[in-house]
């Protein structure tokens, strides 16, 4: 089994006239734009002591979210590494929203459905030669390559080991696809890294190499453009190009070039910070883990595949992304881009719905929150089915009328203290694919879901929701009546 | 989450889980995440699953 040969790209004609699509660029507007989410530490810290994630707890403790960059990192071998470690990046929507070009304020509802536009849509990537890809501005191969020299993070006390956690490309040897999946892997040696996945799209594609008995290329894109990431948290169905959604999302075609490693066969992104390309081994496995995973709990140590290093590339003066993995950096990101996929499959058969929702309380993936401004009873029922099969992470879904603000978990909350009896109005399901890292389950891949119905019924009378008229509301002028000194008291 | 089992490590006396039925009765050597020493599950001083 041969790599497949690249059709679809094109070589770079139009890109010239883009904005830069890089992580540097990203970092800079936004250092110019919103100075208060980007913190430096300027001392050193030792990432694989726990010190860049201590001070991420710290700040998490005091409800702060800020984008992250330590400027002196230390590398695994113990001196200086050459590399600015960041992190944190996704831990509002807010600066979500900025990467896709949208204004803060855009960071709700709009965010979602910005992504469930953008998702329907593919550009096909460009190819640009080697000489022309910063990520190649360094190469190293084989012997040359130490992963020693990077500042790989430990994130939390009983994982196994450092851990690159960013996103491993593979490629479907049957349709040449690309697919990018958010996948933990563990620093093994200078060399060797272990990989774990669930069985998903990357995992189907490995076990297609594993059983051809061949090596399955992969290509760990450790810093881009916060859209790359984004985009390749698409849900789209396998076999899909995970680059063509990259670009779509991103708004523009995506930069590839050939990888060091197997040339055209195999494209990575151009523009990246760094790639780490590798094999997984056929047939070998080691322990691997645990590691403190997205629902916040450590997912134990498994037996797992191995990736064997041939290269890395980056830029000249690279930096070192990082996710916090089960914290708000993680769930947020996890979070939108399935909003939007879900908005659309479920507007399809219940077009009144308003808003899809995945709180951070659910860790940006198990509970769903869906408005829908109800016309028959049964729609909630349908909206919350749609939302179950499309996205096998959710688990509760909640559906709630219009008159509720699905990003306001208090109302939602309200809503099913006030328009929900257990006995009508939750439904359970049981055996369906769930996931595994979630640690209520009692089964590997089997969970149970729930829908909870918490809309008013349509058939009979029901009491309204207390308001002020919005009239008077609209009219009241805070500052004419309290003070703006009073009101600069209590933070308004 | 499938199945788990806790387990001491006999080195630095730390405890961990593992994966049920990927290690449990089998003879993949477990790898400490404190101390690193990889050692066979009969080792350990404690088991709880």
């Amino acid at each position: 089994m041969a790599l497949a040969r690249v059709e679809k790209p094109r070589p770079d004609t139009a890109s010239a006239a883009a904005p830069e699509f890089s992580f540097r660029r990203y970092l800079e507007d936004l250092e110019r734009d919103s100075p208060a989410d980007v913190i430096h530490v300027k001392q050193a810290i030792n990432p694989s002591a726990f010190e860049a994630t201590a001070v991420l707890q710290r700040l998490e403790e005091c409800n702060r979210y800020p984008l992250v960059m330590f400027d002196r990192p230390l590398a695994l071998n113990g001196k200086p590494s050459a590399f600015p470690l960041v992190s944190n990046v996704y831990a509002t929507r807010e600066r979500c929203a900025r990467a896709l070009g949208l204004r803060p304020e855009q960071a709700y509802q709009a965010l979602g459905m910005e992504y469930a536009r953008r998702e329907e849509r593919r550009i096909a990537p460009v190819v640009i030669d080697q000489s022309a890809a910063q990520v190649r501005n360094v190469v190293r191969r084989g012997e040359q390559v130490d992963l020693r020299e990077l500042p790989i993070v430990r994130h939390h006390r009983m994982d196994g080991g450092p851990y690159v956690d960013m996103t491993p490309v593979m490629r479907d040897p049957d349709s040449g696809a690309y697919n990018i999946a958010f996948l933990r892997n563990q620093y093994k040696g200078p060399r060797k890294l272990g990989i774990h996945m669930s069985p998903r799209h990357n995992w189907q594609i490995a076990r297609k190499y594993e059983e051809a008995g061949r090596p399955t290329p992969v290509a760990i894109v450790v810093g881009h453009h916060p859209a790359f990431y984004i985009g390749a948290l698409n849900v789209s169905a396998f076999g899909e190009d995970d680059y063509e959604v990259v670009g779509s999302i991103a708004g523009q075609p995506l930069r590839l070039t050939p990888s060091e490693t197997w040339g055209a066969d195999f494209l990575v992104p151009a523009d990246a910070e760094m790639i780490i390309e590798g094999e997984i081994a056929p047939g070998v496995r080691e322990a691997e883990g645990p590691f403190g995973e997205f629902p916040g709990t450590y997912g134990p140590q498994r037996v797992r595949w191995v990736i064997n290093v041939t290269a890395v590339t980056h830029r000249r003066d690279a930096m070192y992304q990082d996710i916090f993995v089960g914290h708000r950096d993680n769930w947020v990101l996890g979070a939108f881009p399935k909003e939007g996929s879900i908005f659309n499959r479920i507007k399809g058969v219940v077009p009144t719905v308003k808003a899809v929702h995945l709180p951070t309380s659910g860790v940006g993936r198990f509970h769903c929150y869906i408005s829908i401004d109800k016309k028959v009873d049964g729609e909630s029922k349908q909206a919350a089915l749609i939302a179950l099969g499309a996205c096998d992470f959710v688990k509760h879904v909640i559906v709630v009328d219009s008159d509720v603000d699905v990003f306001r978990e208090e109302e939602v909350l309200w809503a099913i203290a006030t328009r929900v009896q257990a006995d009508q109005d939750v439904d359970i399901i049981r055996n369906v694919k769930g996931a595994t890292l979630d640690p209520s389950q009692t089964d590997d891949i089997l969970t149970a879901k729930m829908i909870i119905d918490a809309t008013r019924p349509v058939r009979r009378p029901f009491e309204v929701r207390i308001d002020v008229p919005r009239d008077v509301v609209a009219r009241t002028d805070l500052e004419k009546l309290i003070g703006r000194e009073q009101l600069a008291r209590i933070g308004l | 989450m499938a199945r788990i089992f806790w387990v001491v490590c006999p080195g630095c006396k730390e405890r961990f889980y593992a994966h049920y039925e990927d290690f449990r009765h089998k003879p993949w050597k477990l790898r400490c995440p404190f101390c690193e020493l990889e050692f066979a599950q009969e080792e350990s001083p404690r088991i709880d699953e």
